[in-house]
């Protein structure tokens, strides 16, 4: 009987510890959202640290996302086209590709991607300065970390993943384009690319894939610095809020596309 | 320089003593042990935080005060490092130079020995509270008691 109450006991308190770390995020979230729209947060010191870290994000690996993209886009294209060839679908390869790669795959690889690269040495970050009390030594120094280091952080990394976002759906739809037509595309009627890509990208498509795309680059910061500036200050937690951090981003990230599949097939 | 009103030494008996000096100046200036500089940032960069958000000066404006200030403290060379690359000097240095742009009436010095261990802390004191007099307007040195002899006057 005290071993199951232990254990309910237990439950609890790990449920109750989950709700209050979901409380932090949503705290964070609403905290950064007033700030990225208040003027008072834009100074030179602020505008450097959003362009070092779009720099960091998005303009760095651009090369290597671009090259990255295209060689996915060219091997899902490849897969789908001779799938639809084989039940007779070939017309509708092009459309098939576009549905699942362009609108669902690569969004959600961009946000995990960055998720991976960035989230992680963003809350890996944020946690050493916290030990290392620098934000408390900003205060001091009537210097706002809230300014200075997250929101800027936030916005950088938004920005990076809508950046990504566009050249990835690009590269893929070209991609796709190339592999349909037979790797001739200026042998298929335009005619033909342009009914498709009128017919899957339309306004709800769009509306939700770009909705889609602001609230993965939202997550992939939010939720990490989130986790960092809750956990307690000891060098040990470091690497265990990194962990809290990455599980509840992924956890999110899933949870949008999710909700996003259904507000487009169910709803 | 040291020991005059400018720059008056405040030994205290113990912590508590300490705590309750600097409780009496919460708008004062603060270089301390405690108060660490962003690791990911040059010395430059760090001071230059400072004025940017204090005085709303863009990037160039304040870097260039700052590269001022170094000059006038002898450590311009010493600009572009980070902060786990500085030594203890360095680094006591620009925790100076952050206090000193904020304009604060007073500016306090807990406990130098704690900050400089490798050196006569009066000396480094003495020589860069001179070279820095014009851009401070009091800067109170506060340490324990029993490190009296680390602030005795010396022979030169």
């Amino acid at each position: 009987m005290s071993t199951l109450s232990d254990f309910l006991v237990q439950r609890t308190v790990a449920f109750e510890a989950r709700l209050r770390a979901w409380g932090h995020v949503a705290r964070f979230a609403s905290a950064a959202a007033r700030g990225m729209v208040s003027p008072a947060t834009y100074n030179s010191a602020t505008r450097e640290v959003i362009a070092r870290q779009i720099y960091f994000t998005a303009w760095q690996i651009l090369g290597g996302y671009t090259a990255f993209a295209a060689v996915l886009s060219l091997v899902v294209t490849q897969i789908l086209a001779a799938t639809a060839r084989d039940f007779g679908l070939y017309d509708y390869a092009l459309e098939f590709t576009f549905r699942l790669l362009v609108l669902e795959i690569v969004p959600l690889l961009t946000a995990l991607f960055v998720a991976l690269r960035t989230g992680a040495a963003i809350s890996t970050e944020v946690s050493i300065m916290r030990i290392r009390n620098e934000t408390g030594a900003m205060e001091r120094l009537g210097i706002d970390p809230m300014k200075l280091e997250l929101i800027p952080r936030v916005i950088g990394g938004t920005v990076s993943v809508l950046s990504l976002t566009v050249v990835g759906v690009v590269v893929s739809v070209l991609c796709a384009h190339f592999v349909v037509t037979g790797f001739r595309p200026w042998h298929a009627p335009s005619a033909d690319l342009q009914l498709v890509v009128a017919k899957v990208f339309d306004g709800l498509s769009m509306t939700l894939l770009w909705g889609k795309a602001l609230l993965f680059g939202l997550a992939v910061t939010v939720i990490p610095i989130a986790e960092a500036i809750n956990a307690p200050r000891q060098v040990f937690y470091a690497p265990i809020a990194v962990l809290h951090g990455m599980v509840r981003l992924f956890f999110v990230i899933m949870l949008i596309e999710v909700g996003a599949l259904v507000l487009r097939y169910v709803v | 320089m040291l020991g005059s009103a400018k720059a008056p030494l405040h030994l205290v008996a113990d912590a508590s003593a300490r705590e309750a000096l600097l409780a009496t100046q919460p708008e004062a200036a603060l270089v301390a042990e405690s108060l660490p500089m962003r690791a990911n940032l040059s010395m430059l960069e760090n001071v230059a935080l400072v004025a940017q958000f204090r005085r709303d000066l863009s990037f160039d404006a304040a870097a260039a005060l700052v590269e001022r200030l170094l000059e006038r403290a002898g450590y311009a060379d010493s600009a572009l490092r980070r902060d786990p690359d500085l030594d203890r000097e360095e680094r006591f240095v620009a925790k100076f130079l952050r206090a000193a742009l904020m304009a604060a009436p007073i500016i306090i010095v807990d406990r130098p020995a704690l900050l400089l261990p490798d050196i006569p802390p009066a000396l480094f004191l003495d020589r860069l509270l001179t070279r820095l007099a014009d851009d401070y307007d009091t800067c109170w040195i506060v340490d324990y008691a029993w490190n009296a002899s680390l602030y005795a006057p010396r022979p030169d």
